[in-house]
């Protein structure tokens, strides 16, 4: 059984259908990328998946468990992460704090003394490499610094699943590198992912599974090359630059 | 800096202190003081609630319910400690009720909700008359005791009222301080900053505004129940006036959002301008500085105001569908 | 209640509400013209009664003659009130609603100060007495009151529609960016809003101080009846406003005949706290951020 899994999942802004039916599976332990060109519905399928709206038709199962109408903190307690695409820190509060938040909130994994709680926290900003930054205030970050940023926020929960919002876009070909290592690592980790890129090159690196979604449908599935390949992307994609 | 604000603070406390043997124990200047040193608790509180982002017009409501809690148990035979207490405890419960029934309300609608709030509870006080005496209020409320154990120069009568005050607002610092270094402080300023991303990472965001409120509500109840047993009279207009909305904000914005100290500073500051220099020789003129105190904050210092005001969000559909 | 006094007490609740559209719709130009909740609004009722009042006392003339000259005696305030909102910071409900939180305090304590806190009516004979219609008996000074203030809201109703500077009001307060780029000048378009908005609030305070004896701490009951308009008719739905203000009226009137005149401003409290709840939202509709 898939460790998340979303069946005829349909998404209506008033007249705008932002998902039609989408049906999406992710196995254990993979890293899933999903692909799509701008409107197409991906972020709109992340907020369903991490509770921030409810579908208007469909369900999502994670764990086996029905999450359709959890709350996001409920959502995130069962183990799911985000990151944001436009990093949304705690703007007037401290790096470290930022990532605290989770470290103490969470319901698995739970440090009760606050010594290990500041522990785990330095651990989780090195391992994104914010650890001389955790002092300043978050909104005095550069862009790059915030993504980092939301990665740590992301894993502070402890989560089995993580649902990343383009972490490479905006960065430079440096930054993108050290994403595409970031991958690997939390890969190894164990950690199940699915992934927004808006980048190819990069997805084709480190997903085991390319989805492509266009005008919320699914038009393609499977191995990255085999995805990649197909005429309905190519199609899809047609007038878009990989510029992302 | 930080050192000088510390030895500021010191010098204010130590001056505060001395000031009743200082003032030859002149009853009218200690409680213009006691009554400023409560506006600094109730201030303090008011800034605790916008700590967790609740934006309160309405504190008259929970002060109003301290000092009636206060003022019934003491004239019910308890001994008026725990009359304070009780009526701390229904302004706690006061605040919870308004801070779960608007919990779907966000910025000025909130501060509407709390505003109506209060001048509920003033129509409550003013109609219910079996029980708060209306609109005449209850008289008879018996002073507080003097502490047995220290001389009954610093106990008793208006230096007795000033020092618990005192000891109070100190108390209630503390407590701000702790506060801020805890668990609470971390999930208040996670639900101020960002809700929705707060609960992503776990903090159900409900609890911790009810808390919030349940808190604030407690100490500003706390200073109600205090103060009517130093003026000894409770009526709606009285306890539930608007100045105990407004006084608070003013005071908390003014003197820095979300700081320990500066919400106190400022209380003691605006109050005795406005009841020492004002009031003898202009009296037409003694809340004017509250006014500008809030103009200036609104128009001039935009970062007085920027904790109060959520920062600009993309609605969660609008990251898509351009 | 017999069907006679309720059928009086109705009529005298809508004519009631008519006063109460007319000073709703004072409210409500401002906040769709600048997005800013003015709660010194009521206060401002006040002091045009005040002065109402202080013209009556000394010249004896017909209130309904003192309609405008208190309203034109605001007009210098809509400046200031211009002046001040314009400065304002985002978002401009919250921080309107903070700074005119602060104006409101010290209107009261001016009106205080120059009228000592002392109950004040416009007890005019002129207004005294009552009309027969049909079987009912209708006050006379409502009456004039209700005629008064829709002949206002009738007026500003044609000056928004028909004149090219009322356009530019309403075009301003649909979309302001939108106006500007057709060429209106929003800035003047502003300050009509203020100088109508604080014209109506006074000349509605004169008509106020005929029914009902003033007091400096009087204004933000006027206030919450304001916002609760706005909520239950939209912003800018003059008709809406109109249903909404005799509903509200005749709510009070029931409400006085039932219980006593003490349970009012209790009960236009606890309206306003359900009508936020049941709307979670803007006054305009959309969220409130």
């Amino acid at each position: 059984m898939a460790l998340l899994e979303g069946r005829g999942l349909s998404m209506a802004f008033g007249g705008l259908l932002a998902l039609r039916g989408v049906d999406i599976a992710v196995e254990e332990h993979q890293v899933v990328g999903l692909l799509g060109p701008n409107g197409s519905g991906k972020t709109t399928l992340f907020n369903i998946l991490s509770g921030l709206l409810r579908p208007t038709a469909g369900q999502v199962w994670f764990h086996g468990t029905r999450m359709t109408d959890l709350p996001p903190w409920k959502i995130s307690r069962l183990g799911i992460g985000r990151t944001f695409q436009i990093p949304r820190p705690f703007a007037h509060s401290t790096v470290f704090d930022n990532v605290l938040v989770g470290v103490t909130f969470r319901p698995r994994h739970r440090y009760h003394c606050p010594q290990d709680r500041r522990r785990e926290t330095e651990r989780l900003l090195g391992i994104v490499g914010l650890a001389e930054k955790a002092a300043a205030n978050a909104n005095e970050l550069s862009l790059g610094e915030r993504k980092r940023l939301e990665l740590a926020m992301a894993l502070s929960t402890r989560p089995t699943l993580l649902l990343l919002d383009e972490l490479a876009s905006g960065l430079s070909p440096k930054g993108r590198e050290e994403v595409i290592r970031f991958y690997a690592r939390l890969k190894e980790r164990g950690l199940t992912i699915f992934a927004i890129e808006h980048s190819f090159r990069v997805l084709a690196q480190v997903a085991d599974r390319l989805l492509v979604l266009d005008q919320g449908t699914i038009v393609a599935d499977g191995r990255p090359a085999q995805v990649l390949g197909s005429p309905r992307v190519v199609e899809a994609y047609l007038g878009e630059d990989d510029h992302g | 800096m930080r050192r000088l604000t510390w030895i500021g603070a010191g010098l204010v406390a130590a001056a505060l202190l001395l000031l009743p043997p200082l003032s030859g124990f002149h009853p009218y200047y200690l409680y213009l003081v006691s009554t400023a040193l409560l506006f600094g608790t109730l201030a303090t509180a008011w800034n605790l609630l916008a700590y967790a982002g609740q934006i309160s017009f309405g504190h008259a409501a929970f002060f109003g319910l301290g000092a009636y809690g206060a003022a019934l148990a003491s004239l019910g035979r308890f001994s008026p400690w725990w009359a304070i207490v009780l009526g701390g405890l229904l302004g706690a419960g006061g605040a919870g009720v308004i801070g779960l029934a608007s919990a779907r309300l966000q910025g000025a609608y909130l501060a509407l909700a709390t505003l109506a709030y209060a001048e509920i509870w003033r129509g409550i006080a003013h109609n219910w008359s079996e029980v708060s005496g209306g609109g005449a209020g209850l008289i008879g409320i018996p002073p507080l005791p003097p502490l047995p154990w220290l001389p009954l120069d610093f106990t008793r009568g208006r230096a007795g009222s000033y020092y618990l005050s005192l000891a109070f607002l100190l108390v209630v610092l503390a407590l701000f301080a702790g506060i801020l270094h805890s668990r609470l402080g971390l999930a208040f300023a996670a639900v101020r900053e960002e809700e929705e991303r707060a609960s992503l990472l776990g903090v159900h965001p409900l609890p911790w505004k009810i808390l919030a409120f349940a808190l604030s509500g407690f100490f500003s109840a706390l200073a109600g129940g205090l103060y009517v047993h130093m003026v000894r009279v409770v009526e709606p207009d009285l306890v539930f006036s608007r100045y105990f909305s407004i006084l608070p904000l003013v005071m908390a914005t003014f003197g820095g959002l979300h700081t320990l100290l500066g919400p106190a500073t400022a209380a003691l500051g605006l109050y005795l301008v406005s009841e020492l220099l004002l009031q003898p020789y202009v009296p037409v003129f003694h809340q004017l500085p509250y006014g500008l105190a809030l103009i200036v904050v609104v128009l001039y210092l935009p970062g007085g105001l920027a904790g109060l005001l959520p920062s600009p969000r993309p609605s969660p559909h609008r990251g898509e569908g351009r | 209640m017999s069907l006679t006094t309720l059928a009086q007490t109705l009529a005298s609740g809508a004519l009631l509400g008519c006063f109460y559209t007319l000073m709703a719709l004072a409210f409500s130009m401002v906040l769709s013209v600048t997005r800013a909740l003015n709660l010194a609004h009521g206060d401002l009722i006040i002091l045009g009664g005040y002065l109402g009042y202080w013209f009556w006392s000394g010249s004896g003339l017909h209130p309904l003659l003192l309609v405008p000259v208190a309203g034109a005696a605001l007009l210098p305030l809509a400046l200031l009130w211009q002046w001040l909102f314009n400065r304002l910071p985002e978002p401009k409900e919250l921080s309107s609603l903070v700074l005119t939180f602060g104006l409101s305090l010290l209107l009261q304590n001016i009106m205080l100060a120059l009228w000592r806190g002392e109950y004040r009516l416009i007890a005019s004979e002129s207004l005294t007495g009552s009309i027969r219609l049909g079987g009912l008996r209708l006050n006379q000074g409502r009456l004039i009151v209700a005629a008064a203030a829709l002949a206002a809201v009738g007026g500003l109703y044609l000056a928004l529609t028909r004149t090219r500077w009322g356009r530019a009001v309403r075009a301003t307060s649909l979309d302001r960016e939108a106006a500007a780029l057709l060429g209106i000048n929003v800035d003047q378009a502003t300050r009509t809003t203020f100088l109508l908005a604080l014209a109506l609030s006074g000349g509605a305070g004169v008509l106020f101080a005929t029914l009902h004896y003033l007091y400096p701490a009087g204004g933000i009951e006027l206030t919450l009846l304001a916002i609760v308009l706005t909520i239950w008719a939209g912003v800018g739905r003059l008709r809406s406003v109109l249903v909404a203000g005799v509903l509200l009226g005749v709510i009070e009137a029931l409400t006085v005949a039932w219980s006593g005149p003490r349970w009012r401003e209790l009960v236009v409290a606890l309206l306003l706290l359900a009508s936020l709840l049941a709307r979670s939202g803007g006054l305009a509709g959309g969220r409130s951020h």
